[in-house]
């Protein structure tokens, strides 16, 4: 592979970008394929399949060829509601796992540069925050603050919007007030099976860190089984 | 920021290569029952025997190292290497898990 394959690829990144990297393990010739993008003759008949791999979020070789395809898409995005110290260890998670983090937060005091440094912060009410993110169906939405006023109104932008994964802070009480409250606004029952509540997968902790570790492995569990 | 799993280890491939030294990667490129790291686990060795990232969790990193390491002294670009329980090789440096590995190895040039 030529070194300038390996920087393109880091500045690709860097840019957010969406790509796969293509090594012919005959020659060692490699390639870098854009969606939509034609390919150099020696890869240009792999074109279909390089996609179909690229499409699955996938790497391997193609099937009776030496062609093998490692495919680069973003992190998924979590939008965390709540600045709180739960939070600080969910963004040191997913520093790891490949998840790409947002709080949001109108509270400035809680929200601050100082408390999170390095982390995309928003700090507005959930319903402008939403206007400057881009989300889609693989986005995911934690809620902390414990505050309808904040915590409901993301709950039922991220419902609306179809976010494979939602979970909202909170005991089975606080849950079921949450319910009512959103079937008041005008959801269905069956919709809100859709929210994690009480957040996470059951571990018996109860420090931040923990509650953290709890949120961070459903994450990732949804992720799988969603095929994300 | 969340980082992807190769930043570091190209970051270090650019670096050692601006040093002077000859740099190789190593990918996993096929994997078949249980292996310890998934398809596109790398690792990056230079000449001098220095290595980051993995390929299979310690269990074959020693012979990829090696391998690596007289690619470049041989000045071929590139080999695949299979690793499996039944190649009298594999079990020697304990590839325990069960799976099978193919990892290719080219220099970065």
């Amino acid at each position: 592979m030529k070194l300038e394959i390996i920087r393109e690829t880091l500045k690709n990144k860097s840019l957010k970008k969406e790509f796969a990297l293509i090594t012919n393990l005959i020659n060692g010739e490699s390639e870098i394929f854009f969606p939509g993008h034609n390919l150099s003759e020696m890869f240009s008949k792999y074109s279909e399949e390089i996609e179909k791999i690229f499409n699955l979020n996938k790497n391997g070789i193609i099937e009776n060829s030496e062609i093998f395809v490692q495919t680069y898409k973003n992190p998924i995005k979590v939008i965390i509601v709540g600045a709180v110290d739960i939070s600080i260890y969910l963004i040191e998670f997913a520093k790891n796992l490949n998840f790409e983090i947002i709080i949001v937060d109108p509270r400035g005091y809680f929200a601050s540069k100082e408390r999170f440094p390095d982390t995309k912060i928003i700090n507005k009410w959930p319903n402008e925050a939403f206007d400057e993110i881009e989300t889609n169906s693989s986005t995911a939405l934690v809620t902390l603050t414990h505050d309808p006023k904040i915590d409901d109104p993301a709950l039922q932008y991220a419902l609306k919007n179809k976010f494979f994964y939602i979970g909202a802070l909170g005991s089975k009480k606080t849950h079921e007030k949450r319910c009512s409250r959103l079937i008041e606004a005008g959801f269905k029952e069956v919709e809100l099976d859709k929210i994690n509540g009480p957040i996470g997968i059951k571990l018996g902790g109860k420090s931040p860190s923990e509650i953290a570790l709890s949120i961070i492995s459903q994450l990732v569990s949804e992720k799988y089984k969603n095929k994300i | 920021m969340s980082n992807f799993p190769e930043k570091k280890i190209f970051e270090e491939a650019d670096n050692w290569i601006k040093n002077n030294k000859k740099v190789s990667l190593a990918t996993v490129v096929q994997t078949w029952g249980s292996s310890p790291l998934g398809i596109g686990s790398r690792m990056i060795v230079s000449e001098d025997g220095n290595f980051l990232g993995s390929v299979s969790g310690g269990c074959v990193e020693a012979k990829v190292v090696e391998e690596c390491i007289s690619l470049m002294k041989n000045k071929k670009i590139c080999k695949k290497i299979d690793f499996n329980v039944s190649n009298e090789n594999a079990w020697e440096i304990g590839l325990a898990c069960g799976g099978d590995i193919s990892i290719y190895i080219e220099e970065i040039k």
